[in-house]
């Protein structure tokens, strides 16, 4: 067992500046001390819904891409698919467990966990053993989230969520708090509006806001529509141009397109495996790089 | 004196003749006994021929009878042995010959009448393969027994009756068979009932051309069973021979009603999930069709899939394998016919609102993965088709398609059906009949893959993690997408559609 002693010279130094930093902290993974230069904290609901997460993916992608570090909490949900975009880029990320070190929690994320460690990722945690989460070690990991991090950002978060105790930390150490607007027809955005509303968090709408805090160069991912190569009035290109407007499934497409079901599953089988759409749960979404 | 009847006795769907003998005496006491390993339905024929005899005015004899079901090995079951029991009993009181090449079947009533008795076409059969000519049985039962040609079947409606013509005094018609009572109902829905749902509609329509299994994954209410009822009226009309088979299973499972004629309907059985294994399987100490043999050359529906008892999934393994299965009990050992089209259909979640348009679903991923994870995986590795079906707002689909209508089944079948003549003159030498039931080694016969199909194919299998078992479906279901499209090649644009049935897995979706 892999564990740092609050005495050593490679324990993060921003993480002894919150009240209680933990004595010892167990790891998996190699540690090395550059993961810990540049976090950015990344916390949300475990409710997330489908904007939540492909939002969520794109910042975090074009944050991870330039060399920032993303902290998170390993829950489904928001901290999963934060775990998951920086792993998927080629980026950096540690995971902190509300758990023993030895333990994968929740157990049916253990391939997002071994993709961290393969990745070059850190698995950290402030218990040994195997005992299991409870509600208690939440809050007690939420304050090593924030503490190791220079800035959180909430993605989702509804009135009461955990999230906001991260946040509420995050505040107390007077650091930077960064939210994402959302829908306010769904609970999911309550928490992250009032964040925005009452001035405590800055608003996020696209990578670039965040880099220039870690002060980093442009991402590399670039969100902005490319000129694609279908001709104007071909099929595909009508199919992205309805795409753009809101995800669709097939059965709407065809009707909206007014194309036969039997010849437009071909043509849709062909973008998916370009690269062009991808499907979720039933429907269609564009890829971002469209 | 003593007399002998024929008669036969069936053990799954192969008959055995059966002779009773019965011998009266008027030495020693009065009694009635029955011997040659009888069940207790056989042993209570005593009271109804007893009783129908005394009741059809003919003295009962005080002698001792006894009567021996020969060969006295074979288990006995049943109440079709009450006639050639009863027939014997008069035969040797009242002194009468018994014709010669004839079989007796039928279960008596109190009061002297025959009642309707399951069997009856399994027994013309074996009448007609064995050189019996003539055969009586009840008169609910003839019209089933009456397909068979060649063969006299002598419709009897009381004990009365066929004494008077045994002893001559008066003839019997034999019976015609009766066209007009062979069961024809037509499937409870048509597709064009069927709003929205394009691509579960066309994937129902490649599974029915290809006889591939099939499985929607949906919300409550967007439409699955509709569909699934409806295949049934996509698929061809069976065949004489496939009639006869299916009517053969449901005469003998006791399916087919008074009067009634060979089924002309494929079998739709949609058994509910609280299904034994031996309901779904067939078994018993005498065992009995299950649902899967009484779903032969149809659609079994299993809605709700994955509440099903997996014992009773898993052991569906064989039949789906090899179209018929094979149930051993000590005392006997009997084989059943399965080939049936498997259509499946589950929630995606337990609250089942998971991907909804406007209800929230209220499962947590931990629960929506033990969900899915029940649904048996050697089972759907066997379906090629899989489909999500999504929940559909039925006012606006009215608004948008005021005036056309969906594709009717009629018009959906007739493409199903050039499809099947394809298969069928492709697989002539072989043992298979649709594409759904190739090995690898048809596969390499006949799915002979262009360079172009190929490519878009390797491509498929890297970008969607197509496993090898995955990637042969997609060959099989894109030969029944060429056939539908009337081509011998398969086409980029085949495996291309085909791609859109392929099964996603649990990994693929991000919790």
């Amino acid at each position: 067992m892999k564990s740092i002693k609050i005495k050593e010279k490679r324990y993060p130094k921003r993480l002894k500046e919150i009240n209680d930093p933990p004595n010892e902290l167990y790891y998996k993974g190699e540690w090395d001390n550059d993961l810990f230069e540049n976090c950015l904290a990344v916390v949300g609901s475990r409710k997330m819904t489908r904007y939540g997460k492909k939002i969520c993916e794109r910042i975090v992608s074009g944050i991870a891409t330039r060399g920032v570090t993303i902290v998170s909490g390993f829950m489904y949900g928001i901290d999963a698919t934060a775990h998951r975009a920086a792993v998927r880029v080629g980026g950096k990320t540690i995971a902190v467990m509300p758990c023993g070190i030895e333990k994968i929690h929740p157990a049916y994320q253990d391939k997002l966990y071994k993709e961290i460690l393969q990745k070059k990722g850190l698995i950290i945690s402030e218990w040994s053993g195997s005992t299991g989460p409870a509600k208690w070690t939440y809050p007690k990991r939420n304050r090593i989230v924030a503490g190791l991090s220079q800035a959180t950002l909430v993605v989702q978060a509804s009135e009461k969520s955990g999230s906001l105790i991260t946040a509420n930390l995050t505040e107390k150490l007077e650091r930077k708090l960064f939210s994402i607007p959302g829908p306010l027809t769904s609970s999911v955005s309550i928490g992250t509006a009032n964040l925005i509303k009452e001035g405590r968090a800055e608003i996020v709408t696209d990578p670039e806001d965040i880099l220039k805090f870690f002060k980093k160069k442009q991402s590399t991912i670039n969100f902005k529509n490319k000129n694609n190569k279908y001709p104007d009035n071909s099929l595909k290109k009508k199919i992205i141009d309805s795409l753009k407007v809101e995800p669709l499934t097939v059965d709407e497409l065809s009707r909206k397109l007014e194309i036969p079901i039997a010849s437009l599953g071909g043509i849709i089988s062909e973008m998916q495996i370009d690269g062009i759409i991808e499907e979720d749960s039933g429907k269609y979404h564009l890829l971002d790089n469209y | 004196m003593f007399k002998k009847v024929n008669s036969a006795a069936y053990s799954g769907l192969d008959s055995v003749g059966i002779e009773v003998e019965v011998n009266t005496t008027k030495k020693g006491l009065p009694g009635f006994n029955i011997v040659g390993l009888t069940s207790k339905a056989v042993d209570e024929s005593e009271e109804r021929v007893k009783t129908a005899i005394s009741n059809s005015g003919i003295e009962f004899p005080r002698r001792k009878i006894t009567i021996n079901l020969a060969p006295a090995d074979i288990p006995k079951e049943g109440s079709f042995y009450d006639l050639p029991i009863a027939v014997g009993i008069l035969a040797s009181v009242m002194n009468f010959e018994i014709p010669e090449k004839s079989l007796f079947f039928g279960e008596l009533s109190l009061d002297g009448s025959l009642r309707h008795t399951k069997g009856a076409l399994p027994l013309a059969l074996f009448a007609k393969n064995n050189g019996f000519g003539n055969i009586f049985l009840p008169e609910d039962s003839a019209n089933e027994a009456a397909v068979m040609e060649d063969l006299n079947v002598y419709p009897i409606k009381d004990l009365d009756q066929i004494t008077a013509y045994l002893l001559g005094k008066k003839e019997i018609d034999s019976a015609v068979y009766r066209r007009e009572k062979e069961e024809k109902e037509s499937p409870e829905f048509d597709m064009e009932e069927i709003l929205g749902q394009e691509q579960a509609k066309r994937a129902a329509e490649i599974a029915a051309a290809g006889g591939h299994n099939f499985f929607m994954m949906g919300a409550p209410g967007s439409g699955k069973t509709m569909i699934a009822r409806a295949i049934s009226g996509i698929l061809p009309p069976l065949t004489e021979s496939e009639s006869l088979e299916v009517t053969e299973i449901y005469s003998i499972s006791g399916n087919t009603g008074p009067g009634s004629g060979l089924i002309r309907k494929r079998p739709f059985r949609a058994p509910h999930h609280s299904i034994s294994k031996v309901g779904l399987i067939g078994g018993g100490s005498k065992p009995m069709p299950g649902e899967v043999t009484l779903a032969h050359r149809g659609v079994l529906f299993l809605d709700e899939f994955n509440e099903f008892p997996r014992s009773a999934l898993e052991s569906m393994r064989q039949p789906l394998e090899d179209g018929q299965l094979t149930i051993s009990r000590s005392k006997q050992r009997v084989k059943y016919p399965s080939e049936f089209m498997l259509v499946a259909s589950s929630n995606p979640c337990p609250c089942g609102y998971m991907n909804h348009s406007e209800k929230e679903c209220r499962c947590t991923p931990r629960q929506i993965f033990n969900y899915q994870k029940k649904i048996s995986g050697p089972i759907l590795d066997r379906i090629d088709l899989h489909v999500s079906v999504s929940a559909v707002d039925i006012e606006k689909l009215k608004k948008e398609r005021r005036k056309e209508k969906g594709e009717s089944s009629d018009k959906i079948r007739k493409r199903v059906e050039k499809a099947r003549e394809i298969q069928e003159k492709r697989y002539m030498k072989e043992k298979i009949r649709t594409n759904a039931e190739m090995k690898n080694r048809h596969i390499k016969a006949y799915c002979n893959l262009p360079e172009k199909t190929e490519e878009i194919l390797s491509k498929a299998a890297s970008s969607f993690n197509l496993s090898a078992r995955g990637y042969f479906k997609m060959i099989k279901v894109s030969r029944t997408i060429a056939d539908l499209d009337g081509e011998d090649v398969i086409r980029p644009k085949h495996v291309a559609e085909a791609l859109q049935y392929r099964a996603k897995t649990t990994e693929d979706k991000a919790f």
